[in-house]
């Protein structure tokens, strides 16, 4: 179990921030939903701890790529919801191009060996 | 975009820490609680509410320890450890109350000083002149070669026709105007002001590139013999006298006695080249009034001439061509007479001239001062806080040992630093405020009695506090604070921490506390060195001060007031003297006037004339020049001059008897060495003879520090050449006392005509000696200062060494030395850095008094009774530094130290 979770937070570690803006890219979300989207476009493979989402939410905000604001959940309570800003936008596209770029390069490793 | 949104956010973290704590505890609640409602859910409600938070807990972690994390992420906790930082800084501070007010008065000092004179220099040298392109624009003078009356001159004034003349001669100046101020009595309603005010011409606005706020300026058209009478008043006159009302263009103006029209306002803030302008008159129009009116003659030496440059021309160029114009020009207007000067012209930028040479070169010496002043705070503060932090590295050691982080621990002696150095600036602001109003409030004392030569008075702004120089000043002293505190920080949080616990109980290794003493004995010794050249700078300063307060001036300046009375502008000759009559008269009958007299000027305030001499009994000797005045009976009644020989002036030397002239001792002697002087005749430049029927005393007329200069003395009965004459009225009382019964005297005899300059003949000469009083404490204060400063470096190193070698006194003691061993051992250590530091400065002393030998009087720049004074003072200062901490050894119970202080 803390094996598996250690894993699933390696795999996490680098990209959450990534994972983060892409789901806020299609629309405004709270913590939870943006938990719940990553965990569901992943097909329950990629789980997010609060460990985790929150100091990221924090390090995004800090550096100017998401903002918040408070405002109502779907089942009535207040939430705080999260969206993506332009220099976000543009930070989003960045990573996936280098991600992208080291995907390729670490399947030509793989490759090789 | 995203910075605007990061700063929003940090910002927000900053100030709002708390709100942002419960956003973000909140949205974690609602993280948590929506996923136990999920985990419920896909249990069918198989799963109690409790049950389902604990799931979540389980899934998503536990939200009380990841709310640190994120906090972290956030910069809150950081936040939270600034908090913790102040608070244990300020326990800290109150703790070391001796420590904090030390070091936080010798910034104060430090910076509020050096703020303080760096506002008086900017405002007086830096900051461009309020004119349109400021150095665009020169003072063009007359020129004069070095006299036996004078030195050597080139802001002379000009005679109208030879500015004509060099207005044809030129092509580098696109724009030239006339000008020169004055003192006049202005009626406004039924008050009676004396103020200043320029004679300009049509060209003045224009040149100087300002253009009215109100209403117009004079018209070339207008500028001629005969032209209207306008006058432009500045925005000061108008607010005050006229309540700011715009109806008042077109009303008159009431200048002593003649009307003006009022036709502009001039801009806020603006009071002409002179700086203390309140109107503009055209000297053109008012005929005769003033004396100034004999335009043609080319030796009417009145008018002060600006110009401005012509495009592309340097003033440089100017300078050379006004060189070489003007022996042409003085070629045009020859004077007679063998001492006939030759007049050369001479151009410099209107800023250089701004300020008399003498008030630069001393604002010069008090910035040089006051740095010393603040090298000496940074040299104590940099040793205070070595010392402190040195005392402090068990503690920092015990707090390493016990898990704090380094940087942790480095933070917090910054935030101590900064601090002490931010009360240390807050401080020094009121010290800078004070220091700015003293500077501003001397500032007739630092002109030194300068005002009279026109361009020199360019006063333009009120020096005020400058924010750019307290930064500055802020930053270097701060600066120094939180270095010195740090390095040391940074040095003793070094992993070692057990050799540091182990040396701080008493171990001492030897080599490793030389290393850190000698540190800060080198700041002490530098220290030292500073204040020894202040304390000879100040000490030869006062040394002067004191034999100018002792010089005999030949006149008793106490018990006499002195004062002038507006003229009538129509009064001639006749009808003046009848005047003074009548007045001397009037004033002699009241109550507590001994005596009454007048003079053209009174001794040591300037406005005193001279004239070249030639002797009709001996043809062919050269004429010599002295001093040239105009007295009636009394005035060596009045003045306490003695009679030598011969007799004094009398009430019967009167218009139409034969000139007679009184001459001073040294005329005496310089005019017929080893013959007597009484009935030789003498001849003024303009040929009028005199016979000489007495000899008085010397008088030192043109300031205390010049030696007795010849003196003639006229009758101003026979001759009433100048108008502007002085009354002086010996007193049996206070004189400072008499003012009001003499105007009231005054009022009888001639209503309507102000009474001004009124003033005591020893505030007059305590005028003359203001500047250097002024330096002298300004600099023993900086002196002291340093000395204090220097002596409490010296006390802190001294003591902190006692502090580290109190084991080593204790064996000592133990072995049997007696507390007056350990008493010379430890004084020994202050008297070495007293000698090394008082050695160096006194070479540095050497070289600054020489520095400012132009400011003293009497006394060698390398004066043996200052030097050993400060030797002296240095000595006590020392003992008084090391005698305590010496105490404090000696003292120490050998048990005590032998266990391990």
């Amino acid at each position: 179990m803390a094996n598996s979770d250690a894993q699933k937070n390696e795999l996490l570690k680098g990209t959450l921030d990534m994972l983060v803006l892409q789901t806020l890219s299609v629309q405004p979300l709270h913590g939870y939903g943006i938990a719940q989207q990553i965990e569901a476009l992943s097909e329950d493979a990629l789980r997010v701890e609060q460990g985790s989402l929150y100091p990221a939410l924090e390090r995004l905000q800090k550096k100017g790529w998401i903002t918040s604001k408070w405002g109502e959940s779907p089942t009535g309570r207040r939430a705080r919801y999260y969206t993506i800003s332009a220099a976000g936008r543009r930070q989003l596209g960045n990573e996936i191009t280098s991600f992208d770029a080291m995907l390729v390069a670490i399947n030509r490793v793989l490759r090789r060996t | 975009m995203s910075l605007i949104d990061s700063l929003r956010y940090r910002w927000r973290v900053l100030t709002r820490s708390r709100e942002h704590e419960t956003d973000l505890a909140e949205d974690m609640e609602f993280f948590v609680s929506s996923a136990a409602r999920a985990q419920s859910d896909a249990s069918r409600g198989a799963m109690g509410a409790a049950d389902a938070r604990r799931a979540a807990r389980r899934r998503f972690g536990n939200s009380t320890y990841y709310r640190e994390e994120a906090r972290r992420v956030s910069g809150l906790t950081v936040l939270d450890e600034l908090r913790q930082d102040v608070r244990f800084a300020l326990r800290t501070f109150a703790r070391t109350p001796m420590f904090t007010a030390i070091a936080v008065s010798t910034l104060a000092i430090g910076i509020g000083a050096n703020t303080a004179i760096f506002s008086a220099i900017d405002t007086l040298l830096l900051r461009p002149l309020p004119f349109r392109e400021p150095d665009r624009l020169m003072n063009v003078g007359l020129s004069l070669p070095a006299t036996s009356q004078g030195r050597a001159r080139d802001n002379f004034v000009w005679s109208l026709p030879k500015i004509e003349a060099f207005r044809e001669a030129q092509n580098v100046f696109s724009d030239l105007t006339t000008w020169l101020f004055m003192q006049f009595t202005v009626r406004v309603g039924d008050e009676a002001l004396r103020i200043s005010g320029e004679f300009i011409d049509s060209r003045y606005f224009p040149t100087l590139g300002i253009a009215p706020a109100l209403g117009r300026v004079m018209l070339r058209s207008e500028d001629h013999i005969g032209g209207p009478q306008v006058v432009v008043i500045s925005d000061e006159l108008w607010r005050s006298a006229f309540n700011g009302d715009s109806a008042v263009l077109g009303k008159s103006l009431d200048v002593d006695g003649t009307l003006f029209t009022i036709i502009g306002i001039a801009p806020p803030g603006f009071a002409g080249v002179s700086g203390v302008a309140m109107f503009w008159l055209p000297f053109i129009s008012p005929p005769a009034a003033w004396g100034i009116a004999n335009f043609q003659n080319p030796d009417n030496h009145s008018f002060f001439l600006i110009g401005r440059l012509a495009p592309g021309v340097t003033p440089e160029r100017a300078a050379a061509i006004a060189r070489e114009i003007g022996p042409r020009i003085d070629a045009q207007f020859p004077q007679t007479g063998p001492n006939a000067p030759r007049f050369g012209i001479a151009a410099h930028p209107l800023d250089e001239t701004r300020v008399d040479e003498q008030v630069r070169r001393t604002l010069a010496m008090l910035f040089a001062a006051v740095g010393m002043v603040l090298l000496v705070a940074c040299a104590n503060v940099a040793s205070l806080f070595l010392v402190r932090a040195a005392s402090r590295r068990r503690e920092i050691a015990v707090r390493l040992a016990i898990g704090a982080s380094r940087g942790r621990l480095v933070r917090q002696l910054l935030v101590e630093s900064v601090l002490l150095a931010l009360f240390g600036g807050l401080a020094s602001l009121a010290v800078a405020r004070v220091g700015t109003q003293v500077i501003y409030a001397a500032r007739p004392v630092l002109w030194g009695g300068q005002s009279q030569s026109g361009i020199g008075t360019v006063t333009v702004d009120p020096i005020r506090l400058n924010l750019t120089a307290l930064a500055f000043t802020a930053a270097i002293a701060i600066g120094t604070g939180i270095f010195f505190g740090l390095v040391p920080a940074i040095q003793s949080t070094r992993p070692t921490l057990t050799d540091s616990l182990r040396v701080e109980s008493g171990v001492s290794s030897r080599s490793r506390i030389a290393r850190r003493l000698s540190m800060r004995d080198v700041l002490t010794i530098f220290e030292i060195a500073l204040a020894v050249v202040l304390l000879a700078g100040s000490g030869v300063l006062v040394r002067s001060l004191a034999h100018l307060v002792a010089v005999r001036p030949g006149f008793e300046p106490s018990g006499v007031l002195t004062l002038r009375v507006n003229r009538a502008p129509a009064w001639s000759r006749d009808s003046i003297t009848r005047f003074y009559d009548v007045a001397i008269d009037r004033l002699r009958s009241v109550p507590g006037v001994a005596s009454v007299a007048i003079a053209d000027c009174a001794p040591q305030s300037g406005g005193c004339t001279g004239s070249e001499f030639n002797f009709p009994d001996r043809p062919g000797a050269p004429s010599q020049s002295a001093g040239l005045h105009w007295i009636t009976p009394d005035w060596n009644t009045v003045m306490h001059v003695p009679l030598l020989s011969g007799r004094l002036i009398e009430s019967t030397d009167r218009k139409g008897t034969p000139f007679v002239a009184l001459v001073s001792e040294t005329a005496a002697r310089s005019f017929w060495p080893g013959d007597d002087a009484l009935g030789k005749q003498i001849a003024l430049d303009h040929g009028d003879t005199a016979r000489v029927v007495g000899v008085i005393g010397d008088t030192r007329f043109r300031g205390i520090q010049r030696r007795p200069m010849p003196e003639v003395y006229m009758s101003y009965y026979q001759q009433p050449m100048s108008f502007r004459m002085m009354l002086h009225l010996r007193t049996k009382g206070d004189p400072a006392t008499m003012a009001e019964a003499a105007r009231r005297a005054l009022r009888e005899v001639a209503p309507g005509f102000p009474v001004y300059d009124v003033a005591t003949l020893e505030q007059r000469i305590s005028g003359a000696l203001g500047q250097p009083r002024f330096l002298a404490q300004l600099l023993s204060m900086f002196a002291v200062l340093a000395l204090v400063l220097a002596t409490i470096g010296t006390y802190g190193v001294i003591s902190y060494s006692v502090a580290q070698r109190t084991r080593e006194m204790g064996v000592r003691i133990a072995l049997g030395a007696t507390a007056r061993d350990v008493i010379r051992l430890v004084v020994g250590q202050g008297v070495v850095l007293a000698f090394i530091g008082g050695t160096i400065g006194l070479a540095g002393a050497l070289a600054a008094t020489r520095s400012i030998r132009a400011w003293l009087y009497d006394v060698p720049p390398a004066d043996p009774v200052t030097l050993v004074g400060i030797v002296v003072l240095l000595a006590l200062a020392v003992l008084l530094a090391s005698w305590l901490p010496a105490r404090r050894a000696a003292s120490v119970p050998a048990v005590e130290a032998l266990r391990g202080g």
